[in-house]
Protein backbone atom coordinates (compact mmCIF):
# COMPACT_ATOMS: atom_id res chain seq x y z
CA UNK A 1 0.00 0.00 0.00
CA UNK A 2 2.73 2.44 0.98
CA UNK A 3 4.44 2.74 -2.43
CA UNK A 4 1.08 3.25 -4.15
CA UNK A 5 0.17 5.99 -1.66
CA UNK A 6 3.46 7.80 -2.28
CA UNK A 7 3.02 7.47 -6.01
CA UNK A 8 -0.47 8.96 -5.82
CA UNK A 9 0.76 11.74 -3.53
CA UNK A 10 3.61 12.72 -5.83
CA UNK A 11 1.31 12.80 -8.84
CA UNK A 12 -1.40 14.73 -7.03
CA UNK A 13 -0.12 18.32 -7.39
CA UNK A 14 -0.08 18.06 -11.16
CA UNK A 15 -3.81 17.44 -11.23
CA UNK A 16 -4.84 20.24 -8.89
CA UNK A 17 -5.72 23.80 -9.83
CA UNK A 18 -2.80 25.29 -11.72
CA UNK A 19 -1.15 21.93 -12.27
CA UNK A 20 -0.11 20.61 -15.65
CA UNK A 21 -3.04 18.18 -15.99
CA UNK A 22 -5.66 20.28 -14.26
CA UNK A 23 -8.23 19.26 -16.89
CA UNK A 24 -7.78 15.60 -16.06
CA UNK A 25 -8.53 16.08 -12.36
CA UNK A 26 -11.82 14.09 -12.43
CA UNK A 27 -10.01 11.10 -13.90
CA UNK A 28 -7.28 11.29 -11.29
CA UNK A 29 -9.76 11.78 -8.51
CA UNK A 30 -11.69 8.70 -9.61
CA UNK A 31 -8.56 6.56 -9.48
CA UNK A 32 -7.47 7.92 -6.13
CA UNK A 33 -10.79 7.40 -4.39
CA UNK A 34 -11.03 3.99 -5.98
CA UNK A 35 -7.75 2.98 -4.34
CA UNK A 36 -8.15 4.77 -1.01
CA UNK A 37 -11.10 5.87 1.08
CA UNK A 38 -11.04 9.65 0.68
CA UNK A 39 -9.92 11.59 3.74
CA UNK A 40 -12.30 14.49 3.39
CA UNK A 41 -13.83 15.95 6.53
CA UNK A 42 -17.13 17.74 6.68
CA UNK A 43 -17.05 21.46 7.35
CA UNK A 44 -20.58 22.13 8.46
CA UNK A 45 -23.94 20.49 8.89
CA UNK A 46 -24.31 16.86 9.74
CA UNK A 47 -21.12 15.12 10.78
CA UNK A 48 -22.24 11.52 10.60
CA UNK A 49 -19.88 9.60 8.34
CA UNK A 50 -20.16 6.04 7.20
CA UNK A 51 -17.55 3.82 5.61
CA UNK A 52 -20.31 2.59 3.32
CA UNK A 53 -19.99 5.23 0.61
CA UNK A 54 -21.19 4.93 -2.96
CA UNK A 55 -18.03 3.15 -4.08
CA UNK A 56 -18.31 0.48 -1.40
CA UNK A 57 -22.03 0.01 -2.16
CA UNK A 58 -21.34 -0.46 -5.85
CA UNK A 59 -18.54 -2.85 -5.07
CA UNK A 60 -20.90 -4.96 -2.97
CA UNK A 61 -23.12 -5.32 -6.02
CA UNK A 62 -20.12 -6.40 -8.12
CA UNK A 63 -19.28 -9.06 -5.53
CA UNK A 64 -22.93 -10.14 -5.54
CA UNK A 65 -22.71 -10.46 -9.32
CA UNK A 66 -19.69 -12.77 -9.35
CA UNK A 67 -21.64 -16.03 -8.81
CA UNK A 68 -23.72 -15.32 -11.90
CA UNK A 69 -20.66 -14.30 -13.90
CA UNK A 70 -18.68 -17.43 -12.97
CA UNK A 71 -21.65 -19.69 -13.51
CA UNK A 72 -22.36 -17.95 -16.81
CA UNK A 73 -18.82 -18.60 -18.03
CA UNK A 74 -19.10 -22.26 -17.16
CA UNK A 75 -22.54 -22.54 -18.72
CA UNK A 76 -21.42 -20.95 -22.00
CA UNK A 77 -18.81 -23.69 -22.33
CA UNK A 78 -21.21 -26.38 -21.15
CA UNK A 79 -23.88 -25.41 -23.70
CA UNK A 80 -21.28 -25.24 -26.45
CA UNK A 81 -19.86 -28.72 -25.85
CA UNK A 82 -23.33 -30.06 -25.19
CA UNK A 83 -24.44 -28.95 -28.66
CA UNK A 84 -21.59 -30.99 -30.17
CA UNK A 85 -22.25 -33.94 -27.91
CA UNK A 86 -18.79 -33.72 -26.32
CA UNK A 87 -18.03 -34.64 -22.74
CA UNK A 88 -15.30 -32.36 -21.44
CA UNK A 89 -14.00 -31.53 -17.98
CA UNK A 90 -15.29 -28.77 -15.73
CA UNK A 91 -12.17 -26.71 -16.36
CA UNK A 92 -12.50 -26.99 -20.14
CA UNK A 93 -16.09 -25.82 -20.00
CA UNK A 94 -15.08 -22.91 -17.86
CA UNK A 95 -12.08 -21.94 -20.00
CA UNK A 96 -14.12 -21.96 -23.20
CA UNK A 97 -16.75 -19.74 -21.57
CA UNK A 98 -14.18 -17.37 -20.13
CA UNK A 99 -12.66 -16.94 -23.58
CA UNK A 100 -16.01 -15.89 -24.97
CA UNK A 101 -17.33 -13.84 -22.05
CA UNK A 102 -14.27 -11.86 -20.97
CA UNK A 103 -13.95 -9.89 -24.26
CA UNK A 104 -17.58 -8.76 -23.88
CA UNK A 105 -16.94 -7.66 -20.30
CA UNK A 106 -13.76 -5.85 -21.29
CA UNK A 107 -15.40 -4.01 -24.20
CA UNK A 108 -18.36 -3.02 -22.03
CA UNK A 109 -16.08 -1.60 -19.33
CA UNK A 110 -13.59 0.06 -21.66
CA UNK A 111 -16.17 1.81 -23.81
CA UNK A 112 -18.53 2.77 -21.00
CA UNK A 113 -15.83 4.04 -18.67
CA UNK A 114 -14.27 5.90 -21.60
CA UNK A 115 -17.51 7.76 -22.19
CA UNK A 116 -17.84 8.35 -18.47
CA UNK A 117 -14.34 9.87 -18.22
CA UNK A 118 -14.94 12.08 -21.27
CA UNK A 119 -18.13 13.44 -19.75
CA UNK A 120 -16.51 13.92 -16.35
CA UNK A 121 -13.64 15.89 -17.84
CA UNK A 122 -15.84 17.97 -20.16
CA UNK A 123 -18.46 18.76 -17.54
CA UNK A 124 -16.05 18.97 -14.62
CA UNK A 125 -17.84 16.56 -12.30
CA UNK A 126 -16.40 13.55 -10.53
CA UNK A 127 -16.32 10.19 -12.22
CA UNK A 128 -19.02 8.21 -10.50
CA UNK A 129 -18.86 4.55 -9.65
CA UNK A 130 -22.25 3.66 -11.06
CA UNK A 131 -20.75 2.37 -14.25
CA UNK A 132 -18.81 -0.34 -12.42
CA UNK A 133 -22.12 -2.11 -11.89
CA UNK A 134 -23.71 -1.17 -15.22
CA UNK A 135 -20.63 -2.33 -17.09
CA UNK A 136 -20.87 -5.73 -15.43
CA UNK A 137 -24.63 -6.04 -15.89
CA UNK A 138 -24.56 -5.39 -19.64
CA UNK A 139 -22.53 -8.50 -20.59
CA UNK A 140 -24.55 -10.69 -18.24
CA UNK A 141 -27.86 -9.94 -19.96
CA UNK A 142 -26.62 -10.38 -23.55
CA UNK A 143 -26.39 -13.54 -25.63
CA UNK A 144 -22.84 -14.85 -25.89
CA UNK A 145 -22.80 -14.59 -29.69
CA UNK A 146 -23.32 -10.81 -29.68
CA UNK A 147 -20.77 -8.98 -31.89
CA UNK A 148 -18.39 -6.90 -29.80
CA UNK A 149 -19.09 -3.66 -31.66
CA UNK A 150 -22.73 -3.93 -30.66
CA UNK A 151 -21.72 -4.25 -27.03
CA UNK A 152 -19.70 -1.06 -27.43
CA UNK A 153 -22.53 0.74 -29.18
CA UNK A 154 -25.01 -0.25 -26.49
CA UNK A 155 -22.58 0.86 -23.78
CA UNK A 156 -22.25 4.27 -25.43
CA UNK A 157 -26.01 4.59 -25.89
CA UNK A 158 -26.90 3.73 -22.34
CA UNK A 159 -24.15 5.80 -20.75
CA UNK A 160 -24.87 8.92 -22.79
CA UNK A 161 -28.66 8.86 -23.18
CA UNK A 162 -29.48 6.81 -20.13
CA UNK A 163 -27.30 8.55 -17.60
CA UNK A 164 -24.82 11.26 -18.47
CA UNK A 165 -27.40 13.44 -20.16
CA UNK A 166 -29.24 13.63 -16.85
CA UNK A 167 -26.07 14.50 -14.95
CA UNK A 168 -24.59 11.10 -14.12
CA UNK A 169 -25.13 8.43 -11.49
CA UNK A 170 -28.18 8.92 -9.33
CA UNK A 171 -29.86 11.43 -11.61
CA UNK A 172 -31.27 9.09 -14.24
CA UNK A 173 -34.73 7.52 -14.16
CA UNK A 174 -34.14 4.33 -16.10
CA UNK A 175 -31.79 1.48 -15.39
CA UNK A 176 -28.93 2.06 -17.87
CA UNK A 177 -28.03 -1.62 -18.29
CA UNK A 178 -31.60 -2.53 -19.14
CA UNK A 179 -31.71 0.40 -21.52
CA UNK A 180 -28.65 -1.02 -23.28
CA UNK A 181 -30.36 -4.37 -23.69
CA UNK A 182 -33.64 -2.84 -24.84
CA UNK A 183 -31.71 -0.72 -27.34
CA UNK A 184 -29.99 -3.76 -28.84
CA UNK A 185 -33.20 -5.74 -28.69
CA UNK A 186 -35.17 -3.24 -30.77
CA UNK A 187 -32.31 -2.10 -33.01
CA UNK A 188 -30.80 -5.49 -33.89
CA UNK A 189 -33.53 -8.05 -33.23
CA UNK A 190 -31.78 -10.67 -35.38
CA UNK A 191 -28.85 -10.71 -32.96
CA UNK A 192 -30.98 -10.78 -29.83
CA UNK A 193 -33.59 -13.43 -30.59
CA UNK A 194 -33.69 -16.82 -32.21
CA UNK A 195 -30.69 -19.06 -32.51
CA UNK A 196 -28.16 -16.84 -30.74
CA UNK A 197 -27.96 -18.24 -27.24
CA UNK A 198 -25.33 -20.93 -27.74
CA UNK A 199 -21.86 -20.37 -29.13
CA UNK A 200 -21.67 -22.72 -32.11
CA UNK A 201 -18.06 -22.21 -33.16
CA UNK A 202 -17.34 -25.39 -35.13
CA UNK A 203 -15.44 -28.11 -33.31
CA UNK A 204 -13.18 -29.97 -35.76
CA UNK A 205 -14.24 -33.58 -36.00
CA UNK A 206 -17.60 -33.10 -34.34
CA UNK A 207 -21.01 -32.36 -35.81
CA UNK A 208 -24.01 -30.84 -34.08
CA UNK A 209 -25.99 -33.47 -32.22
CA UNK A 210 -29.33 -34.38 -33.76
CA UNK A 211 -31.44 -33.39 -30.82
CA UNK A 212 -29.82 -29.98 -30.62
CA UNK A 213 -32.18 -27.02 -30.43
CA UNK A 214 -30.82 -23.61 -29.56
CA UNK A 215 -34.12 -22.38 -28.19
CA UNK A 216 -34.31 -21.00 -24.67
CA UNK A 217 -36.87 -22.30 -22.26
CA UNK A 218 -38.92 -19.17 -22.89
CA UNK A 219 -39.36 -19.95 -26.56
CA UNK A 220 -40.43 -23.49 -25.76
CA UNK A 221 -42.80 -22.02 -23.21
CA UNK A 222 -44.73 -20.02 -25.79
CA UNK A 223 -45.60 -22.98 -27.96
CA UNK A 224 -45.89 -25.75 -25.39
CA UNK A 225 -44.95 -25.19 -21.81
CA UNK A 226 -44.46 -28.89 -21.13
CA UNK A 227 -41.45 -28.80 -23.51
CA UNK A 228 -39.51 -26.70 -21.04
CA UNK A 229 -36.56 -28.15 -19.11
CA UNK A 230 -37.49 -29.45 -15.68
CA UNK A 231 -37.85 -26.99 -12.82
CA UNK A 232 -34.61 -28.20 -11.21
CA UNK A 233 -32.66 -27.74 -14.40
CA UNK A 234 -33.97 -24.21 -14.66
CA UNK A 235 -33.23 -23.55 -11.00
CA UNK A 236 -29.57 -24.54 -11.38
CA UNK A 237 -29.44 -22.92 -14.81
CA UNK A 238 -28.18 -25.70 -17.10
CA UNK A 239 -29.99 -24.22 -20.07
CA UNK A 240 -29.43 -21.82 -22.94
CA UNK A 241 -29.98 -18.11 -22.34
CA UNK A 242 -28.22 -14.81 -21.74
CA UNK A 243 -24.76 -15.22 -20.26
CA UNK A 244 -25.48 -14.58 -16.61
CA UNK A 245 -29.18 -14.94 -16.12
CA UNK A 246 -29.88 -18.65 -16.50
CA UNK A 247 -29.12 -19.76 -12.96
CA UNK A 248 -31.70 -18.87 -10.34
CA UNK A 249 -29.38 -20.41 -7.75
CA UNK A 250 -26.51 -18.02 -8.52
CA UNK A 251 -28.92 -15.08 -8.33
CA UNK A 252 -30.11 -16.31 -4.93
CA UNK A 253 -26.52 -16.25 -3.65
CA UNK A 254 -26.24 -12.66 -4.87
CA UNK A 255 -29.59 -11.80 -3.32
CA UNK A 256 -28.41 -13.07 0.07
CA UNK A 257 -25.41 -10.75 -0.05
CA UNK A 258 -27.43 -7.76 -1.28
CA UNK A 259 -30.11 -8.22 1.36
CA UNK A 260 -27.59 -9.01 4.11
CA UNK A 261 -25.63 -5.83 3.47
CA UNK A 262 -28.77 -3.79 2.92
CA UNK A 263 -27.61 -2.65 -0.51
CA UNK A 264 -30.59 -4.18 -2.27
CA UNK A 265 -34.13 -3.76 -0.98
CA UNK A 266 -35.62 -7.08 0.15
CA UNK A 267 -39.07 -5.57 -0.22
CA UNK A 268 -38.66 -5.19 -3.97
CA UNK A 269 -37.32 -8.72 -4.43
CA UNK A 270 -40.10 -10.27 -2.35
CA UNK A 271 -42.75 -8.10 -4.02
CA UNK A 272 -41.54 -9.13 -7.51
CA UNK A 273 -41.87 -12.81 -6.58
CA UNK A 274 -45.30 -12.27 -5.01
CA UNK A 275 -46.52 -10.38 -8.07
CA UNK A 276 -45.33 -13.06 -10.48
CA UNK A 277 -46.71 -15.89 -8.34
CA UNK A 278 -50.07 -14.19 -7.93
CA UNK A 279 -50.40 -13.40 -11.63
CA UNK A 280 -49.22 -16.92 -12.51
CA UNK A 281 -51.92 -18.43 -10.30
CA UNK A 282 -54.55 -16.13 -11.80
CA UNK A 283 -53.47 -17.26 -15.27
CA UNK A 284 -53.82 -20.90 -14.19
CA UNK A 285 -57.38 -20.23 -13.09
CA UNK A 286 -58.28 -18.39 -16.29
CA UNK A 287 -56.45 -20.76 -18.65
CA UNK A 288 -58.51 -22.41 -21.38
CA UNK A 289 -59.24 -25.93 -20.19
CA UNK A 290 -59.34 -27.47 -23.65
CA UNK A 291 -55.75 -26.57 -24.62
CA UNK A 292 -53.68 -28.54 -22.14
CA UNK A 293 -50.27 -27.12 -23.06
CA UNK A 294 -51.32 -23.45 -23.42
CA UNK A 295 -48.80 -21.05 -21.87
CA UNK A 296 -51.39 -19.96 -19.32
CA UNK A 297 -51.24 -23.43 -17.75
CA UNK A 298 -47.61 -23.00 -16.72
CA UNK A 299 -47.30 -23.62 -12.97
CA UNK A 300 -46.85 -20.26 -11.24
CA UNK A 301 -43.50 -21.12 -9.63
CA UNK A 302 -42.05 -21.80 -13.10
CA UNK A 303 -42.23 -18.07 -13.75
CA UNK A 304 -39.76 -17.48 -10.94
CA UNK A 305 -37.28 -19.98 -12.40
CA UNK A 306 -37.69 -19.28 -16.10
CA UNK A 307 -35.47 -16.98 -18.12
CA UNK A 308 -34.04 -13.95 -16.41
CA UNK A 309 -36.72 -13.39 -13.79
CA UNK A 310 -34.45 -13.98 -10.79
CA UNK A 311 -31.67 -11.91 -12.32
CA UNK A 312 -34.03 -9.04 -13.06
CA UNK A 313 -35.70 -9.09 -9.66
CA UNK A 314 -32.42 -9.29 -7.73
CA UNK A 315 -30.07 -7.02 -9.66
CA UNK A 316 -32.18 -4.82 -11.91
CA UNK A 317 -35.37 -4.05 -10.03
CA UNK A 318 -33.46 -3.19 -6.86
CA UNK A 319 -31.41 -0.46 -8.56
CA UNK A 320 -31.98 2.25 -5.94
CA UNK A 321 -31.96 5.08 -8.49
CA UNK A 322 -34.61 3.90 -10.90
CA UNK A 323 -36.82 2.03 -8.41
CA UNK A 324 -39.55 3.62 -6.33
CA UNK A 325 -38.02 5.52 -3.42
CA UNK A 326 -40.80 5.30 -0.84
CA UNK A 327 -41.14 2.15 1.26
CA UNK A 328 -44.77 1.51 0.37
CA UNK A 329 -44.00 2.45 -3.21
CA UNK A 330 -41.41 -0.34 -3.35
CA UNK A 331 -44.07 -2.94 -2.68
CA UNK A 332 -46.32 -1.58 -5.41
CA UNK A 333 -43.39 -1.25 -7.80
CA UNK A 334 -42.21 -4.81 -7.19
CA UNK A 335 -45.63 -6.41 -7.43
CA UNK A 336 -46.34 -4.61 -10.70
CA UNK A 337 -43.02 -5.85 -12.13
CA UNK A 338 -44.01 -9.42 -11.32
CA UNK A 339 -47.49 -8.97 -12.77
CA UNK A 340 -46.32 -7.34 -16.00
CA UNK A 341 -43.57 -9.92 -16.44
CA UNK A 342 -46.09 -12.74 -16.48
CA UNK A 343 -48.55 -10.78 -18.64
CA UNK A 344 -45.89 -9.98 -21.25
CA UNK A 345 -44.51 -13.51 -21.25
CA UNK A 346 -47.90 -15.10 -21.75
CA UNK A 347 -49.62 -12.62 -24.06
CA UNK A 348 -46.78 -11.18 -26.09
CA UNK A 349 -45.24 -13.87 -28.28
CA UNK A 350 -42.93 -11.27 -29.86
CA UNK A 351 -41.04 -10.70 -26.59
CA UNK A 352 -40.69 -13.92 -24.68
CA UNK A 353 -38.49 -12.27 -22.07
CA UNK A 354 -40.93 -10.07 -20.21
CA UNK A 355 -38.72 -9.17 -17.25
CA UNK A 356 -36.58 -6.59 -19.02
CA UNK A 357 -39.54 -4.71 -20.46
CA UNK A 358 -41.58 -5.00 -17.27
CA UNK A 359 -38.80 -3.40 -15.24
CA UNK A 360 -38.22 -0.66 -17.83
CA UNK A 361 -41.93 0.08 -17.81
CA UNK A 362 -42.00 0.25 -14.04
CA UNK A 363 -38.96 2.57 -14.10
CA UNK A 364 -41.25 4.90 -16.03
CA UNK A 365 -44.05 4.42 -13.50
CA UNK A 366 -41.89 4.66 -10.36
CA UNK A 367 -41.96 8.48 -10.00
CA UNK A 368 -45.75 8.48 -10.29
CA UNK A 369 -46.04 5.66 -7.74
CA UNK A 370 -43.89 7.67 -5.33
CA UNK A 371 -45.95 10.78 -5.92
CA UNK A 372 -49.21 8.96 -5.20
CA UNK A 373 -47.78 7.33 -2.05
CA UNK A 374 -46.52 10.66 -0.71
CA UNK A 375 -49.78 12.46 -1.47
CA UNK A 376 -51.73 9.68 0.21
CA UNK A 377 -49.50 9.90 3.24
CA UNK A 378 -49.99 13.65 3.50
CA UNK A 379 -53.73 13.17 3.25
CA UNK A 380 -53.95 10.56 6.03
CA UNK A 381 -51.64 12.57 8.30
CA UNK A 382 -53.58 15.78 7.86
CA UNK A 383 -56.83 13.91 8.53
CA UNK A 384 -55.39 12.60 11.79
CA UNK A 385 -54.31 16.04 12.93
CA UNK B 1 -68.14 -7.21 -24.72
CA UNK B 2 -64.74 -8.86 -25.10
CA UNK B 3 -64.13 -6.77 -28.21
CA UNK B 4 -64.90 -3.54 -26.30
CA UNK B 5 -62.44 -4.34 -23.48
CA UNK B 6 -59.91 -5.21 -26.14
CA UNK B 7 -60.31 -1.79 -27.82
CA UNK B 8 -60.09 0.00 -24.48
CA UNK B 9 -56.85 -1.73 -23.41
CA UNK B 10 -55.34 -1.31 -26.87
CA UNK B 11 -56.08 2.42 -26.88
CA UNK B 12 -54.43 2.95 -23.50
CA UNK B 13 -51.31 0.80 -23.75
CA UNK B 14 -50.66 -0.74 -27.14
CA UNK B 15 -51.75 2.12 -29.38
CA UNK B 16 -51.16 4.96 -26.96
CA UNK B 17 -51.74 8.26 -28.81
CA UNK B 18 -48.49 9.67 -27.48
CA UNK B 19 -46.06 6.75 -27.53
CA UNK B 20 -47.34 4.88 -30.57
CA UNK B 21 -48.56 7.74 -32.79
CA UNK B 22 -46.81 10.84 -31.40
CA UNK B 23 -50.04 12.82 -31.54
CA UNK B 24 -50.63 15.78 -29.26
CA UNK B 25 -46.96 16.30 -28.51
CA UNK B 26 -47.17 20.08 -28.10
CA UNK B 27 -49.31 20.17 -24.99
CA UNK B 28 -47.77 16.89 -23.81
CA UNK B 29 -44.32 18.48 -23.72
CA UNK B 30 -45.38 21.95 -22.63
CA UNK B 31 -47.76 21.23 -19.75
CA UNK B 32 -45.84 18.40 -18.10
CA UNK B 33 -43.63 20.35 -15.71
CA UNK B 34 -45.89 19.80 -12.71
CA UNK B 35 -48.07 16.81 -11.88
CA UNK B 36 -50.97 19.01 -10.78
CA UNK B 37 -51.34 20.89 -14.06
CA UNK B 38 -50.65 17.75 -16.08
CA UNK B 39 -53.40 16.03 -14.13
CA UNK B 40 -55.81 18.88 -14.94
CA UNK B 41 -54.95 18.97 -18.62
CA UNK B 42 -55.18 15.18 -18.83
CA UNK B 43 -58.69 15.26 -17.36
CA UNK B 44 -59.70 18.04 -19.74
CA UNK B 45 -58.44 15.99 -22.70
CA UNK B 46 -60.33 12.90 -21.51
CA UNK B 47 -63.48 14.98 -21.22
CA UNK B 48 -63.16 16.59 -24.65
CA UNK B 49 -62.34 13.26 -26.28
CA UNK B 50 -65.25 11.42 -24.72
CA UNK B 51 -67.57 14.25 -25.68
CA UNK B 52 -66.41 14.92 -29.23
CA UNK B 53 -65.56 11.53 -30.70
CA UNK B 54 -69.05 10.01 -30.27
CA UNK B 55 -70.53 13.34 -31.41
CA UNK B 56 -68.34 13.22 -34.49
CA UNK B 57 -69.46 9.65 -35.02
CA UNK B 58 -73.06 10.80 -35.17
CA UNK B 59 -72.18 13.67 -37.50
CA UNK B 60 -70.24 11.34 -39.77
CA UNK B 61 -72.90 8.66 -39.90
CA UNK B 62 -76.02 10.80 -40.10
CA UNK B 63 -74.78 13.82 -42.09
CA UNK B 64 -71.54 13.36 -43.93
CA UNK B 65 -71.00 9.79 -45.01
CA UNK B 66 -72.14 8.47 -48.36
CA UNK B 67 -75.90 8.03 -48.20
CA UNK B 68 -76.00 9.24 -44.61
CA UNK B 69 -78.61 11.86 -45.41
CA UNK B 70 -81.10 9.30 -46.66
CA UNK B 71 -83.02 9.60 -43.41
CA UNK B 72 -84.16 13.11 -44.49
CA UNK B 73 -85.29 12.22 -47.97
CA UNK B 74 -84.57 9.18 -50.17
CA UNK B 75 -83.38 11.45 -52.97
CA UNK B 76 -80.42 12.51 -50.82
CA UNK B 77 -79.09 8.94 -50.67
CA UNK B 78 -76.46 9.64 -53.35
CA UNK B 79 -74.94 12.67 -51.53
CA UNK B 80 -71.46 12.20 -50.10
CA UNK B 81 -70.22 15.02 -47.89
CA UNK B 82 -67.24 13.20 -46.40
CA UNK B 83 -64.91 15.97 -47.63
CA UNK B 84 -66.42 18.16 -44.89
CA UNK B 85 -65.30 15.79 -42.16
CA UNK B 86 -62.20 17.73 -41.15
CA UNK B 87 -63.86 21.09 -40.77
CA UNK B 88 -66.90 19.72 -38.94
CA UNK B 89 -64.80 17.55 -36.62
CA UNK B 90 -62.68 20.54 -35.68
CA UNK B 91 -65.76 22.69 -35.09
CA UNK B 92 -67.23 20.10 -32.72
CA UNK B 93 -63.93 19.94 -30.87
CA UNK B 94 -63.71 23.74 -30.67
CA UNK B 95 -67.20 23.88 -29.26
CA UNK B 96 -66.46 21.24 -26.63
CA UNK B 97 -63.24 22.98 -25.64
CA UNK B 98 -65.14 26.24 -25.23
CA UNK B 99 -67.43 24.42 -22.82
CA UNK B 100 -64.51 23.00 -20.85
CA UNK B 101 -62.78 26.37 -20.75
CA UNK B 102 -65.78 28.16 -19.33
CA UNK B 103 -66.42 25.55 -16.68
CA UNK B 104 -62.76 25.33 -15.64
CA UNK B 105 -62.56 29.12 -15.37
CA UNK B 106 -65.69 29.16 -13.25
CA UNK B 107 -65.00 26.24 -10.93
CA UNK B 108 -61.19 25.81 -10.78
CA UNK B 109 -59.70 29.26 -11.45
CA UNK B 110 -56.27 28.17 -10.16
CA UNK B 111 -56.04 25.43 -12.75
CA UNK B 112 -57.32 27.84 -15.39
CA UNK B 113 -54.47 30.21 -14.61
CA UNK B 114 -51.80 27.52 -14.64
CA UNK B 115 -52.99 25.91 -17.88
CA UNK B 116 -52.99 29.29 -19.61
CA UNK B 117 -53.02 29.17 -23.38
CA UNK B 118 -52.88 25.38 -23.45
CA UNK B 119 -56.50 24.99 -22.43
CA UNK B 120 -57.95 26.69 -25.55
CA UNK B 121 -55.19 25.02 -27.53
CA UNK B 122 -56.77 21.62 -26.85
CA UNK B 123 -58.86 22.58 -29.87
CA UNK B 124 -55.90 21.98 -32.12
CA UNK B 125 -54.52 19.11 -30.03
CA UNK B 126 -53.86 16.57 -32.74
CA UNK B 127 -54.53 13.64 -30.43
CA UNK B 128 -58.20 14.66 -30.25
CA UNK B 129 -58.69 15.19 -33.96
CA UNK B 130 -56.59 12.05 -34.46
CA UNK B 131 -58.96 10.02 -32.30
CA UNK B 132 -61.92 11.20 -34.38
CA UNK B 133 -60.11 10.35 -37.60
CA UNK B 134 -59.11 6.90 -36.32
CA UNK B 135 -62.75 6.37 -35.50
CA UNK B 136 -63.62 7.19 -39.13
CA UNK B 137 -60.79 5.14 -40.61
CA UNK B 138 -61.38 2.02 -38.53
CA UNK B 139 -65.16 2.16 -38.99
CA UNK B 140 -66.04 1.59 -35.36
CA UNK B 141 -69.62 1.17 -34.22
CA UNK B 142 -71.06 3.71 -31.78
CA UNK B 143 -70.29 1.65 -28.68
CA UNK B 144 -66.77 0.97 -29.94
CA UNK B 145 -66.29 4.68 -30.63
CA UNK B 146 -67.33 5.59 -27.10
CA UNK B 147 -64.99 3.04 -25.53
CA UNK B 148 -62.16 3.92 -27.89
CA UNK B 149 -62.40 7.64 -27.13
CA UNK B 150 -62.30 6.95 -23.39
CA UNK B 151 -59.29 4.67 -23.88
CA UNK B 152 -57.44 7.19 -26.00
CA UNK B 153 -58.18 9.91 -23.44
CA UNK B 154 -56.95 7.77 -20.54
CA UNK B 155 -53.86 6.92 -22.61
CA UNK B 156 -53.05 10.60 -23.06
CA UNK B 157 -53.78 11.28 -19.39
CA UNK B 158 -51.51 8.45 -18.26
CA UNK B 159 -48.70 9.56 -20.58
CA UNK B 160 -48.73 13.21 -19.51
CA UNK B 161 -48.97 12.42 -15.78
CA UNK B 162 -46.10 9.90 -16.07
CA UNK B 163 -43.94 12.44 -17.87
CA UNK B 164 -44.77 15.10 -15.29
CA UNK B 165 -43.84 12.74 -12.44
CA UNK B 166 -40.51 11.93 -14.09
CA UNK B 167 -39.80 15.59 -14.75
CA UNK B 168 -40.58 16.43 -11.13
CA UNK B 169 -38.13 13.76 -10.00
CA UNK B 170 -35.49 15.02 -12.42
CA UNK B 171 -35.76 18.58 -11.14
CA UNK B 172 -32.51 18.18 -9.21
CA UNK B 173 -30.62 16.41 -11.96
CA UNK B 174 -27.76 18.14 -13.70
CA UNK B 175 -28.84 18.37 -17.31
CA UNK B 176 -26.44 20.10 -19.73
CA UNK B 177 -27.48 23.68 -20.39
CA UNK B 178 -28.50 23.33 -24.07
CA UNK B 179 -30.79 20.41 -23.27
CA UNK B 180 -32.63 21.87 -20.32
CA UNK B 181 -36.39 22.10 -20.64
CA UNK B 182 -37.80 20.88 -23.92
CA UNK B 183 -34.69 19.05 -25.07
CA UNK B 184 -34.53 16.70 -22.13
CA UNK B 185 -38.33 16.30 -22.18
CA UNK B 186 -38.09 14.95 -25.72
CA UNK B 187 -35.33 12.54 -24.74
CA UNK B 188 -37.39 11.34 -21.77
CA UNK B 189 -40.39 10.87 -24.06
CA UNK B 190 -38.29 8.76 -26.41
CA UNK B 191 -37.05 6.59 -23.53
CA UNK B 192 -40.62 6.20 -22.26
CA UNK B 193 -41.66 5.21 -25.76
CA UNK B 194 -38.99 2.51 -25.68
CA UNK B 195 -40.53 1.12 -22.49
CA UNK B 196 -44.04 1.27 -23.96
CA UNK B 197 -42.80 -0.68 -26.98
CA UNK B 198 -43.08 -3.70 -24.72
CA UNK B 199 -46.80 -3.74 -25.44
CA UNK B 200 -46.51 -3.70 -29.21
CA UNK B 201 -47.31 -7.11 -30.57
CA UNK B 202 -49.59 -8.15 -27.74
CA UNK B 203 -52.49 -10.09 -29.16
CA UNK B 204 -55.65 -9.71 -27.15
Amino acid sequence: MKPIRTLVDTAKPHFHKGGRFEKLHPAFDALETFLFVPGHTTHNGVHIRDAMDLKRAMFTVIVALTPTLLFGMWNVGYQHYQAYGMQVSFVDNFLFGAQRVLPIVIVSYAVGLGVEFIFAILRGHQVSEGYLVTGMLIPLILPVTIPLWMVGLAAIFCTVLGKEIFGGTGMNFMNPALLARAFLFFAFPAYMTGDVWVDLTPEPGHALVDAYSGATSLVAFDTNWTDMPSAWRQFWGFEAGSIGETSTFACLLGALLLIGTGVGSWKIIVACCLGALGMGLLMNVLAPADIANHAMHTPAYYHLLMGGFAFGAVYMATDPVSAAHTERGKWIYGILIGVFTVVLRVFNPAYPEGVMLAILLMNVFAPLIDHVVVEQHIKTRSKRA
Amino acid sequence: MYELINIFIRAIFIENVIFAFFLGMCSFLAVSKKIKTAFGLGLAVIFVMVLTTPLNYLILNYMLGEGALAWIHPSLASVDLTFLAFILFISTIAGAVQLVEMSVEKFVPALYASLGIFLPLITVNCSILGTSLFMQERQYTFAETAVFSLGAGVGFFLAIVLLAAIRERLRYSNVPQPLQGLGIAMIITALMGLAFLSFSGIKL
